[in-house]
C-alpha cells in the first residue's frame, strides 16, 4: 500500500510508533486495509497515553494533534472509499456471473413448493396412471413448476444429490467401509458424472445437429431426476438386501424411462415451434402429422429421427447410471465379506 | 472411480489429442480439411461436417490455455505424484 511502517492495522499499539519520530504518516493510507473495526478515534488515545510513557495529556505534540484531527475525516473518507469498492466489486462479479450462469433462468426452476414436490416424486415414482404431460405455457414461456406439474425443475435434483451422497455415507457406515473422506469422494465423483453426462448429452446435440427446443438447464433437470431412483434403490437395497436393491432398481428405472420418454417426447418432437403444436393432437406421435415428409429427405437437418434416436439414447443411458453409481454401495450378503473398494 | 480429477485429467487429454490433429499435414491428406472449395451450402448439417468444425474450433480456443494448463498439471503431478 505504500506505506513502508509496519502495517499497523492489526495492532493498534503499533500503531502509535510509527507518529512520533518522522511526522504525522497519511494515515488513510493505512487504513486502505477496510476494517471499519479499527476504530482509531477511541484506540488513539490509549495509544497515544502508552507511546507518551506517562504524559499527563496527549495534546501536546503537533504531530500527535494533526494525526489526531485527521483521524475522524479521514476514517470517514477510508470508509466511503471502502464501500464503493466493494459495491464496485460485487457488480463487477456479479456481471460475470450472469454472462456463464443465468441466474434469472435459475430462478424458475427453483419456483417449486411441497405440493408440487410430492406430487412430483410420486409421479416419477409411478407414472403409468398420468394422462397430460404437456408443459403449459404461458404466452411462449413455460409456467412456473409451482403451477404445472409437468415442468421441469432443479430443486429435486439438488436435493437428491445431497440426499445420495449422504445416503451413501451412511450405507458405507453400515458397511463398516466409512471415513469422513468418503462423504467428499462420493460428493465430488457424482459431481464428475453430472458433469461427464451433460458434456455427453450436449456433444451428442451439437454434433447430429438435433435442433430441440430443450435448454441446457432442462436436460440438467431431467437428468437430475434419476437421484429419486438411486435413493430408492438403495433404500430398498438397505431393507432387503443384494435382492431387494435390483428389484428395486428395476422398477424404478422402467417408472423413470416411461416418465422419461413420455415428458421428452413432447419437449423434443414437437419442433421448433414448441407452443403451437398442441393443437395437432399429441397422444399418438405428434410427427405422424407430416408422414411422408421423413421419408423423403433422410438427413433432416435436426430430424425427428435423430430426436427419436436421441430420446432413447437418454432413456436407456440414465438406469444404466443409477446402477453405475449405486451398486458398489449396496451390502452383499453375508458370507461374501466386503465389496471390493471402491 | 470418476472424481473431479480424473475427469479434469481425461478432459486434458482429449483435448491435448484433440489439438495434436496438425491441419495441414494430416487433416487435409485424409481428406478431413477444412477449408475445401467444394464443401457447398447442402454439406452444412451433416455430421463428419460438425465434428470436423468442433475439432477445429476446440483447436483455435483451447490452444493457448492448453499450453498453461499443460504446464501447471505436469509440475503438480511432479511434484505431488
Amino acid at each position: 500500500m505504500g506505506t513502508p511502517a509496519p502495517n499497523p492495522a492489526f495492532s493498534p499499539t503499533a500503531y502509535s510508533p510509527g507518529y512520533a519520530p518522522t511526522g504525522p504518516p497519511p494515515p488513510y493510507q493505512e487504513s486502505f486495509q477496510l476494517d471499519a473495526n479499527q476504530d482509531f478515534n477511541t484506540h488513539a488515545p490509549a495509544g497515544n497515553f502508552g507511546f507518551a510513557g506517562g504524559f499527563p495529556s496527549p495534546m501536546t505534540s503537533p504531530a500527535q494533534i494533526s494525526s489526531m484531527l485527521q483521524q475522524p475525516v479521514v476514517q470517514d473518507m477510508a470508509i466511503q472509499y471502502g464501500n464503493q469498492l466493494a459495491a464496485q466489486g460485487k457488480e463487477a462479479v456479479q456481471r460475470e456471473l450472469h454472462k456463464f450462469v443465468p441466474v434469472s433462468r435459475l430462478r424458475y426452476y427453483f419456483a417449486v413448493d411441497t405440493r408440487y414436490v410430492i406430487r412430483k416424486l410420486m409421479l416419477i415414482v409411478f407414472p403409468y396412471t398420468h394422462k397430460e404431460w404437456m408443459v403449459k405455457y404461458d404466452q411462449d414461456t413455460p409456467v412456473q413448476p409451482r403451477y404445472d406439474i409437468n415442468a421441469p425443475d432443479l430443486y429435486i435434483p439438488s436435493m437428491g444429490y445431497v440426499t445420495y451422497v449422504l445416503l451413501a455415507g451412511f450405507m458405507l457406515g453400515l458397511q463398516h467401509r466409512f471415513s469422513p473422506e468418503q462423504i467428499g469422494i462420493q460428493a465430488s465423483s457424482a459431481l464428475a458424472y453430472i458433469i461427464f453426462e451433460m458434456l455427453l448429452y450436449l456433444v451428442t446435440l451439437y454434433v447430429t445437429n438435433t435442433s430441440t427446443s430443450l435448454k441446457t438447464l432442462d436436460l440438467l433437470a431431467y437428468s437430475g431426476y434419476k437421484y429419486t431412483v438411486m435413493i430408492s434403490s438403495l433404500l430398498a437395497g438397505l431393507l432387503a438386501g443384494r435382492t431387494g436393491y435390483y428389484c428395486g432398481l428395476l422398477y424404478s428405472s422402467c417408472a423413470l424411462s416411461y416418465f422419461l420418454v413420455k415428458t421428452l417426447r413432447l419437449q423434443l418432437l414437437s419442433g421448433s415451434q414448441g407452443p403451437e403444436q398442441p393443437s395437432y393432437g399429441f397422444p399418438n406421435p405428434p410427427y405422424a402429422a407430416n408422414p411422408y415428409s421423413d421419408a423423403w429427405d433422410k438427413p433432416t437437418p435436426g430430424g425427428t429421427k435423430r430426436r427419436v434416436y436421441f430420446l432413447l439414447f437418454v432413456a436407456i443411458t440414465q438406469p444404466l447410471l443409477c446402477w453405475w453409481l449405486t451398486y458398489h454401495l449396496v451390502a452383499s450378503p453375508p458370507g461374501e465379506g466386503a465389496g471390493p473398494a471402491r | 472411480m470418476l472424481t473431479l480429477w480424473n475427469l479434469f485429467e481425461a478432459t486434458l487429454l482429449c483435448l491435448n489429442a484433440v489439438c495434436v490433429l496438425h491441419e495441414e499435414r494430416f487433416m487435409q491428406k485424409i481428406g478431413w480439411g477444412a477449408n475445401t472449395q467444394t464443401q457447398g451450402f447442402e454439406d452444412q448439417s451433416s455430421m463428419k461436417f460438425q465434428i470436423l468444425n468442433l475439432v477445429r474450433s476446440i483447436r483455435t480456443v483451447t490452444k493457448i490455455p492448453l499450453i498453461i494448463l499443460n504446464i501447471l498439471t505436469i509440475m503438480f503431478k511432479l511434484l505431488l505424484g
